[in-house]
């Protein structure tokens, strides 16, 4: 009853109500289906075999199986894929900082460079003066 | 002595623990009853049981199931409609 070709319904989950097609037939349990549902494995418990058995080879692709639908009457709406939109990267630091350094960049580099070493200075000034003690 | 609306038991209670340790008890609205499946009664899974205003704040995926029928008949009965539909 479940072989390759062979036209089906989902009936649970997600999918359910939706024509699809036996692409392959992976064991005593398992198919794997395509067409108006997702191209998945599925328990074919899952799956209501219809009467119509369409032409097709064992693991045929997807454009395949959706010409294969059309010339019985089953349109196939293509599901859009998602485009990845650019996270935005969020600093420890304040968005104010990040804006300010835009528009003032050299001034601000600046500074802190400046203080820095001042600070290293003094540190190595200490233990000098305690190494001479 | 608590409030007199809170004497009644149409408010259900909850007791809190303080982090002193001790306990009081808070009032709360009852929560509605479990969905149940329209056809044959079965209590429907994945069905929040929330007061509505908190079922307003909810999306529409965490308040019925994904499938035709969702939120309105169990998977069995469901399943059954769907067959009868596919052999016509
Ligand atoms: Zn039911």
């Amino acid at each position: 009853m479940y072989e390759t070709g062979r036209l089906c319904v989902k009936i649970a989950g997600r999918d359910a109500r939706q024509k699809c097609v036996i692409i392959e037939v992976l064991d005593d349990n398992f198919v794997m289906i395509d067409g108006q549902t997702r191209r998945r494995k599925c328990n074919i418990k899952h799956l209501e075999p219809l009467d119509k058995v369409l032409k097709l080879k064992k693991g045929a692709s997807h454009s395949d199986v959706v010409s294969a639908l059309k010339s019985e009457g089953i349109e196939v709406t293509e599901r859009k894929t998602k485009t990845k939109k650019e996270r935005i990267v969020k600093k420890r630091k304040a968005a104010g900082e990040i804006a300010e350094k835009t528009t003032e960049e050299p001034a601000k580099k600046e500074e802190p460079k400046a203080v820095k070493p001042a600070k290293e200075t003094k540190k190595k000034a200490e233990l000098k003066e305690k190494k001479k003690k | 002595m608590p409030e007199p609306r809170f004497r009644s038991r149409t408010y259900r209670r909850i007791t809190k623990k303080l982090p002193g340790g001790d306990h009081v008890i808070h009032y709360a609205k009852r929560k509605p009853g479990v969905a149940k499946c329209a056809k044959c009664g079965a209590s429907l899974k994945g069905i929040p049981r929330e007061r509505p205003y908190k079922m307003q704040i909810l999306g529409k995926s965490k308040k019925r199931n994904e499938r035709p029928y969702g939120g309105n008949l169990c998977s069995k009965c469901s399943r059954q409609l769907i067959k009868k539909e596919a052999r016509q």
